[in-house]
C-alpha cells in the first residue's frame, strides 16, 4: 500500500461512519502491529513470583489496615450522624450551646456554676 | 486443568491466578499482551519506557487481581489499568520536560519525533506512531483506542469514564490534527 492510501485509512478510520473494527482490522493488515520485545512475560512472571515474601506479607497487611481503616471510618460517621440526631431532638437546635449541654442554662446560672458567685 | 489453559475461560484463569498458578497468569498475559501494547506503545511510542509501564500493567493486574468482581470484562479492566498507567507516565514525562522548558507539552512532541527520526525507518507502524507522537495526549487515547483497539465511541466512552459528547468532538478534533501531521510526514 501507498503512503498516501495508508494515510487516508488511518484518517478514514475516524470517521464517524467507519466500523471501528474493521478500520482497525485493515491497519493491522497493513502491518501496523503491536508488541512487547521478546522474554516480556517471562521477566513479568519473574518480577511477580520472585517478589519477597516481605513484600506480598506487606501488601497483604496494607489491604487488611485500609479494610479496617474503612469499617472504622463508616462506624465513626455513623456514630456522628447518630450524635447529631440525638442532640437535635433532646435540644432541638443545632447550635454551640445544644454540643455542649447548656442549650437551656441561662448566661447567670453558667457564672453560678463556674465561679460559685 | 493445570497446563491447559488455553480453552480456559478468563474468571477459571483468574481463580487459578489468585491461587499462586504462573502457567495460568502466564495464560491471561497471552491473550492481553497485544491489547497492552497497542494502548501503551500507542500512547507513549515504541520506546522501553512503554515495555517498562506494560510490565507494571501486569504486574498491578496481577495485584489487584482479587479486587476483580468480574462486572466488567477482563479487557476492559486491564485496558483501564493500562490507561491509568499510561496517563500517569505521560504526566511525569511532562512535568519532567516543563522543569527544562517553559514550552511543555510541545516540547515533548519534538522530542518524540526527533527521536523516531533519528532511526529513519519509514514502514507503516512508524508512521501511524509518528502520526500518534504528534497529536495531543488527550486526543491521543482517543485515536489510539478507536484505531487501535477498534473501540466505538460509546465503548471509549465508558472505558475513559468520559461523556459521549466529549469523546465524539475530542475524535472529530482529533481527526483534524491527525490529518495537518500527516500532511507534513
Amino acid at each position: 500500500m501507498k503512503p498516501s492510501e495508508l494515510k487516508s485509512l488511518i484518517i478514514g478510520s475516524l470517521d464517524e461512519k467507519t466500523d471501528p473494527r474493521t478500520a482497525s482490522k485493515k491497519l493491522e493488515e497493513e502491518g501496523i502491529s503491536y508488541d512487547f520485545s521478546k522474554g516480556f512475560s517471562e521477566k513479568v512472571i519473574d518480577k511477580i513470583f520472585s517478589m519477597p515474601e516481605t513484600v506480598v506479607r506487606e501488601i497483604e497487611f496494607v489491604k487488611s489496615m485500609r479494610f479496617i481503616f474503612n469499617r472504622v471510618a463508616l462506624t465513626g460517621v455513623a456514630a456522628i450522624i447518630l450524635l447529631l440526631v440525638s442532640i437535635f431532638l433532646a435540644e432541638g437546635s443545632l447550635s454551640f450551646n445544644s454540643f455542649l449541654g447548656i442549650g437551656d442554662s441561662y448566661d447567670e446560672s453558667i457564672v453560678y456554676l463556674l465561679t460559685g458567685n | 486443568m493445570k497446563g491447559s489453559y488455553s480453552q480456559a475461560e478468563d474468571s477459571e484463569l483468574i481463580s487459578a491466578s489468585i491461587a499462586g498458578d504462573k502457567l495460568a497468569f502466564s495464560e491471561i498475559m497471552e491473550r492481553y499482551r497485544k491489547m497492552v501494547a497497542r494502548t501503551v506503545k500507542g500512547m507513549l511510542g515504541d520506546s522501553v519506557f512503554a515495555e517498562d509501564i506494560g510490565q507494571e500493567v501486569f504486574i498491578k493486574l496481577y495485584n489487584s487481581l482479587s479486587d476483580f468482581r468480574g462486572e466488567a470484562k477482563l479487557s476492559t479492566y486491564i485496558q483501564k489499568i493500562a490507561i491509568n498507567l499510561t496517563l500517569n507516565e505521560i504526566k511525569r514525562r511532562k512535568r519532567f520536560f516543563s522543569m527544562f522548558s517553559q514550552k511543555g507539552n510541545n516540547e515533548m512532541h519534538e522530542y518524540e519525533i526527533a527521536d523516531f527520526d533519528s532511526e529513519g525507518k519509514r514502514d507503516a507502524t512508524e508512521l501511524v506512531n509518528k502520526a500518534l507522537m504528534g497529536l495531543d495526549p488527550k486526543f491521543r487515547i482517543i485515536v489510539a483506542m478507536r484505531m487501535l483497539q477498534g473501540y466505538s465511541t460509546k465503548e471509549t466512552a465508558e472505558i475513559l469514564g468520559l461523556p459521549l459528547g466529549t469523546v465524539l468532538s475530542r475524535l472529530s478534533r482529533a481527526q483534524e490534527q491527525l490529518k495537518q501531521i500527516l500532511r507534513n510526514l
